[in-house]
């Protein structure tokens, strides 16, 4: 009986407290669900798959079709995992095998500043810095020179593109991912590296082999990585050129979901279906980035459990 | 003469993996300092030129001091509102790590973690916001909130999880009850995490914009005092100025992207320091 | 008279500020096994790593002193430390083949040296694994991975990788202190039987295994060499009094 009353004080304490979040995230849920019924009702599946966005006073003339803006938040998302690939495997393995002791910890913390930095300063940094930069020193040249490749021949007047969003995202998730490969890294026991070695092995060999053992990671470093660009906002609407644009053209502005909520939900009240319609593309990103961090989640907890046996 | 070659070659290719490692480490890292560089370049002169003003004075007058106002003010109420949820969220997926409920509490914490910021900003606007009628600071606080709590609430648990065992046990075989052994004696010991995640999850949402886009309205004349009008912040504020066509709207955003910048500085890398022996190596 | 095939010469090393090997003259001969023995921490396998110079890999440790193989110091500018870690190969205290195949990890070493025909790769595999006593029960499963094999089996495969790129030291770190006593009965066979061709330096705790397998037997104390000398000297007749009170289980 006394246990009984033991266990309760601490269940009352933290399970309204559980109740509230769980429920919270419910909400959410259903709230993205309910808001963008009417759109989907009447729209159907050409909300998602086609391209168009015609506001109009008389809802009988609104048509609108969220194919751009998906395909700018994948698009972009993978510019900057392509980016985040190479940099943060080579930081790791910088960091664990090269890097002298007195620059360890400072690499280290670089990167966590990176990780935390408020994505308004990338945004104003992007937008200013960064893509008149990328503009006047690559996309030019890779327009002047080989526009022959579809992926170039964009002409870059503004230098606001998808190009521009995947850079700048694949510099801010950059370290997110660093940081998840760069601990897996250093947990590889010690043995693996001393048997390498013992055999006569060079750095570059040694590493070829033990980056296998962390495969899980990086997969799993890289989709989070992924979850993250996917849902970044203000720092990609200052340098993706917030236009419907569904191709693949590099210097070609366009939207992402998240920066086309950001850029219309402001006006959107104006019209009988472009809220509905915006809460519809908010359930998109809502249900992909849950897949995908529960896919990066789970391969994360697979490598944590592989590794403690 | 064979086997000499191939040593060679062994010893070129592990030179060139060492510059390709190197060359893209630096690049990994080199956007840091041109940011730091950059800000400072065009943000310092507006702000020494405008002296206390810029800190001080409203946006006509040329300064950004109700921004900064309603940053600290909104960071506040955000952590007032999240961290007893927070608190208590993680000390329950810390007691309970193999129940069902203790596992889903924890999975979705690290959810909500990684939630795109802009979805919690649309749904308060919907909740909140239209029903009252105008943006307002409890708006944005509230937005803040949600994305501080699963902060603090994962941080909780990993620092309980860190204290050895035996103050636990000890705590129990005092005959202390269950509440009393975690939120006196595991509490205590895990102050220090506790604190840290306090404090990050404090620096994160005073540097977040998408979440306060559609919920705080912007205040930039008037220093805030109600609750439940709008409110400014520094994000919010740049973000504005940013997509202004006016070059002085620029100028006035570098500004007060150097306030912001020292800011986020001056809490998170005294923060990071501290944890120095914490980094696996 | 036996040949000296390797010899440390005042050997030093400090970790940091704390100095954990003192002074230390040891003579290894060719074609020996030399075992070393001492209670935990005695300094024994920082010793075995200073002969492939596998504490490089660690930061802050300092070395003073020489050690000298066939003549030669492998602490000089111009050692090749590739080079001399295929001379000097090791087995380690647990048992690390590579997540690969049983047959690429015995090929590792070969291939990495430069060896890249097929046929004479399959030839090298085949005569590591039959040294190493282990071809007969892996002949047929070349291509399974090799953490599937037992950690008896997985050890012999690490003794096959070792010796597949011909060193001509063999360093073993405590090699059976993870095995079992049948597994650690069968490597301490293979042991004798490739003395016949290498020389072989082995750390152990385990006393008997010391007396049964090696030729001489070097006792350390606290980062210095206390006593060494042929096995059966030591054993029987040691001259210090640490000696004898370690290998009549007074203390460690």
């Amino acid at each position: 009986m006394k246990i009984l009353k033991q266990l309760d004080k601490f269940k009352i304490a933290t399970l309204p407290a559980i109740f509230i979040v769980f429920l919270l995230f419910v909400l959410m849920l259903g709230f993205y669900f309910i808001n963008a019924l009417p759109a989907i009702e009447k729209y159907g599946i050409n909300l998602f798959i086609t391209n168009i966005w015609q506001a109009a006073e008389d809802p009988a003339k609104e048509v609108y079709g969220l194919a751009a803006p998906i395909w700018g938040s994948i698009y972009t998302a993978t510019i900057a995992i392509l980016i985040a690939l190479p940099l943060s495997i080579c930081y790791a393995i910088f960091v664990n095998d090269y890097a002298p002791k007195k620059l360890k910890h400072p690499l280290i913390i670089i990167s966590d500043i990176m990780a935390g930095l408020p994505t308004i300063i990338y945004g104003i940094w992007g937008a200013f810095i960064l893509v008149p930069l990328l503009r006047d020193y690559i996309m030019k040249f890779l327009y002047n020179h080989l526009s022959f490749i579809p992926l170039f021949n964009y002409p870059p007047l503004s230098g606001y593109c998808y190009l521009s969003a995947g850079i700048l995202l694949g510099i801010m998730v950059t370290p997110f991912a660093a940081a998840i490969i760069r601990e897996a890294y250093a947990m590889i026991p010690s043995v693996y590296k001393e048997g390498l070695v013992a055999l006569g092995a060079t750095r570059y060999e040694t590493t070829k082999v033990l980056i296998k053992y962390i495969k899980p990671a990086i997969i799993s470093g890289l989709i989070l990585a992924f979850g993250r660009a996917l849902g970044e906002t203000v720092a990609v609407s200052l340098v993706i050129g917030n236009s419907f644009n569904l191709t693949y053209k590099l210097f070609a502005p366009g939207y992402t979901i998240s920066s086309l909520i950001a850029n219309q939900f402001g006006n959107a009240i104006l019209y009988k279906y472009m809220t509905s319609v915006l809460y519809s593309a908010g359930l998109v990103l809502f249900v992909i980035g849950l897949v995908v961090n529960i896919l990066g989640l789970y391969y994360l907890k697979r490598w944590r459990e592989y590794v403690s046996h | 003469m064979s086997h000499t070659k191939h040593k060679t070659i062994r010893m070129i290719k592990d030179k060139i993996f060492l510059i390709v490692v190197g060359t893209l480490t630096l690049l990994a890292i080199l956007p840091l300092f041109h940011i730091i560089l950059s800000i400072f370049e065009k943000g310092l002169p507006i702000v020494m030129e405008r002296g206390l003003t810029f800190i001080t004075g409203t946006l006509s007058e040329g300064g950004i001091g109700p921004a900064i106002v309603g940053t600290l003010m909104l960071t506040i109420m955000a952590t007032l509102i999240g961290l007893p949820l927070a608190f208590l969220a993680g000390a329950y997926a810390y007691e309970f790590p193999d129940s069902f409920i203790g596992r889903g509490t924890k999975m979705l914490l690290q959810i909500m973690l990684e939630f795109p910021t802009i979805l919690v900003g649309t749904f308060i606007m919907g909740l909140l916001v239209i029903p009252m009628g105008s943006f307002s600071a409890l708006a944005g606080a509230l937005s803040l909130a949600l994305i501080l709590t699963p902060y603090v609430a994962v941080y909780t648990e990993e620092a309980m999880a860190e204290v050895p065992r035996i103050y636990k046990e000890g705590g129990y075989a005092l005959g202390c009850t269950r509440a009393q052994v975690i939120f006196k004696v595991i509490t205590k010991m895990a102050k220090k995490g506790i604190l840290t995640g306090i404090l990050i999850g404090m620096a994160k949402v005073a540097g977040e914009t998408a979440p306060l886009l559609f919920t705080a309205g912007g205040l930039y004349e008037v220093y805030p005092t109600d609750p439940l009008q709008p409110i400014g912040a520094i994000p919010l504020l740049i973000y504005t100025l940013v997509q202004s066509p006016s070059p002085q709207d620029h100028q006035m955003a570098w500004g007060a992207a150097l306030i912001m910048l020292l800011i986020f500085l001056s809490i998170f890398v005294p923060i990071r320091y501290a944890l120095k022996d914490d980094i696996k190596l | 008279m036996t040949k000296v095939k390797m010899e440390t010469k005042n050997l030093n090393l400090w970790y940091g500020e704390k100095q954990a090997l003192f002074d230390i003259n040891l003579p290894i001969y060719e074609k020996k096994i030399t075992a070393l023995i001492g209670p935990s921490g005695c300094g024994k396998s920082t010793f075995l790593r200073c002969l492939n110079r596998l504490n490089d890999l660690i930061a802050n440790v300092r070395i003073e002193g020489e050690v000298l193989l066939d003549g030669k110091n492998i602490y000089d500018k111009d050692v090749d430390v590739y080079e001399l870690r295929k001379r000097v190969g090791m087995v380690f205290q647990k048992p690390n083949p590579f997540a690969m195949s049983i047959y690429d990890n015995v090929a590792f070493g070969p291939r990495i040296h430069g060896i890249k025909d097929k046929k004479e790769l399959d030839k090298i595999v085949e005569w590591a694994l039959k040294k190493a006593a282990l071809w007969d029960e892996v002949k047929d499963e070349l291509h399974k991975n090799a953490l599937s094999l037992s950690g008896g089996q997985q050890q012999r495969l690490c003794i096959a990788r070792a010796i597949a790129v011909k060193p001509e030291v063999l360093l073993m770190d405590e090699p059976t202190s993870a095995l079992d006593p049948i597994s650690t009965l069968k490597i301490e066979e293979l042991m004798v039987e490739l003395a016949k061709d290498y020389t072989i330096v082995v750390v152990t705790h385990n006393m008997q295994q010391a007396s049964r397998v090696s030729d001489y037997t070097a006792f350390f104390l606290m980062g210095k060499l206390i006593e060494f000398g042929e096995t059966e000297q030591i054993f029987l007749n040691p001259q210090k009094k640490e000696t004898d009170d370690y290998i009549s289980g007074r203390f460690g």
